[in-house]
């Protein structure tokens, strides 16, 4: 079992595929563990990349700190990481917390990766997201980390997928319940607390970067992605139809596809991300469509971005 | 090495197991009563010291469930642990603190907030096994309370009093942790319990189309339900 030493911490990882083609360094959300990554891990090894998953300070079998737990520390254990792997085309994909770690070290670092996926992520805390983190940490503290469990569920997944799951959720609960410490748990959301917005440093990414988010993600919503498209010049935003917050989970098979076929166009030298707005295909192997040009990839509803020119009878008709 | 209890006897948890871990269990949590008891003084000044006179409470409370919970038998080699164990526990000086009574007080909660983090009693029991057993549930009483009662320890420690002394008092907390693991540790080890294979056992996510062990083993806000 690989380990990293990193200022006197272990950290935990798990390296699959070819070791000499291009790289892909997974980083986790909140309560992910390496183990959680296989299904897309696999999807991506077949691919021909090279996957390199870690659990997180305060994460699954790397060292939880007692007390304190710095975003700075999460950043420089992804950079050992990704030296390790020498000089080839590396992709870095990161999800919710974890993309916030990505987004950090591509701002400084953005010269020694190729390609940058934040999914479900975010630079900044707005109101919402900051009371909704409060609320969870609240229910951390008085209900544990199965009541940690049981407002996220409902919150990263589809009905249709907890449906399907139904008889496995409790299974779910219980295993994540074993990986997780509540106190490193409390730890890591309480590194958001000194969280200084990102925005401002955006703009500094100038390496290609796929932004995913979830149709129906209210954990994390689109303007938060949104953010993210508006101050990467090389980005594009993808959204992925019909997906919650935590897709890589619930659509691994689809989400390892985009992250592969991102990572296949970089490394063509096709990628031209410009600020585009795609809208991801249902199922592995199909294409991504434009967003629909005139109208609002803000909104749930189909509202046209400017109101059309009306004609002279329908003026006549309005006045 | 299993990471959970067993092999089962008729059912139960074997009883020397209950018997080891209880012992473990009451010696540490004992010792933290016992400082607290006179830590605590008679008239309470400060915020945290009403958390400190309820964390005795509790800590009662946790030393009376497994006195009454736990199948108890004979277990020779408690003679020689209990020393062990009592030795490991007893106040320990903060390196760069000066002020003594500072010094014991962040030692305390140093010792405190070991116990109820690295200590999780639930994590033992193995999947499926029945709520209704009382060393059971008294194991996820436990594990469930330790997680409201290190809050205390985490707002004095973390709190702005302690902000000039802050690298002192992180290394004061890591070395009660490392301490408690290591001690718990080895007293798994010794009845082939390892704690780290929980970390092999595969998501349920990835568990479609094979038998689902049912599950009961995590404590949850239902155990407060009356």
């Amino acid at each position: 079992m690989p380990w990293l030493e990193c200022n006197s911490r272990r950290i935990h990882y798990e390296l699959a595929g070819p070791p000499h083609g291009p790289a892909c360094v997974l980083v986790n959300g909140l309560t992910q563990y390496v183990r959680l990554w296989h299904p897309f891990r696999d999807a991506l090894v077949a691919k021909g990349f090279q996957v390199v998953s870690f659990d997180m300070l305060g994460q699954g079998q790397s060292d939880k700190p007692s007390l304190f737990i710095h975003q700075d520390d999460q950043v420089e254990v992804l950079g050992r990481l990704i030296e390790k792997l020498g000089d080839r085309p590396i992709f870095v994909a990161g999800i919710s917390f974890g993309g916030v770690v990505a987004l950090r070290y591509a701002i400084d670092h953005g010269d020694k990766i190729a390609g940058l996926v934040p999914m479900s992520s975010f630079a900044e805390i707005p109101a919402q997201l900051y009371m909704l983190g409060a609320a969870l940490r609240t229910g951390l503290i008085l209900g544990g980390t199965s009541f940690l469990q049981d407002l996220l569920f409902p919150m990263n997944f589809s009905g249709e997928w907890l449906d399907s799951m139904r008889h496995l959720i409790d299974l779910a609960r219980h295993r994540g319940w074993l990986a997780n410490d509540v106190y490193a748990l409390q730890n890591l959301m309480e590194s958001f607390l000194e969280f200084e917005p990102l925005t401002d440093q955006l703009s500094a990414i100038r390496l290609p970067t796929m932004i995913l988010t979830g149709e129906y993600d209210f954990l994390t919503p689109r303007p938060l992605q949104e953010s993210l498209r508006a101050h990467i010049p090389d980005s594009a935003l993808v959204i992925i139809q019909r997906a919650y917050h935590a897709f890589t989970l619930e659509k691994p098979g689809l989400t390892a596809y985009l992250v592969t076929r991102f990572a296949e166009d970089v490394m063509a030298g096709r990628w031209r991300g410009k600020g585009s707005i795609w809208v991801a295909p249902e199922n592995v192997g199909g294409e991504l469509t434009p967003f629909p040009e005139g109208f609002d990839h803000m909104r749930a509803i189909p509202v046209q971005t400017q109101a059309p020119e009306l004609a002279p009878q329908q003026k006549a008709t309005a006045s | 090495m299993t990471p959970f209890f067993g092999p089962l006897e008729h059912g139960r948890i074997p009883a020397l197991q209950q018997t080891r871990v209880s012992a473990f269990l009451i010696s540490a949590h004992g010792a933290l009563a016992r400082q607290l008891g006179v830590a605590i003084p008679a008239s309470l000044h400060h915020g945290w010291q009403v958390e400190m006179h309820s964390q005795y409470c509790r800590e009662m409370e946790i030393l009376s469930l497994l006195g009454r919970a736990t199948s108890w038998v004979f277990d020779p080699a408690l003679a020689f642990l209990i020393w062990q164990w009592e030795a490991a526990w007893l106040p320990h000086p903060v390196s760069g603190v000066e002020d003594r009574m500072q010094s014991a007080l962040i030692d305390l909660a140093a010792f405190g907030h070991a116990l109820h983090t690295v200590i999780r009693p639930a994590a033992l029991l193995p999947e499926g096994f029945p709520d209704e057993d009382p060393f059971a549930l008294a194991m996820r009483r436990i594990e469930f309370e330790s997680g409201r009662l290190m809050q205390a320890q985490i707002l004095f420690l973390k709190g702005p009093q302690l902000a000039p002394v802050r690298d002192a008092v992180a290394s004061a907390v890591e070395w009660r942790h490392s301490q408690v693991r290591e001690l718990w540790n080895n007293m798994l080890h010794a009845m082939d319990i390892d704690t780290s294979g929980r970390h092999a056992l595969i998501p349920a996510y990835q568990a479609r189309g094979q038998p689902v062990p049912a599950v009961a083993a995590q404590p949850s806000v239902a155990i407060r339900e009356p």
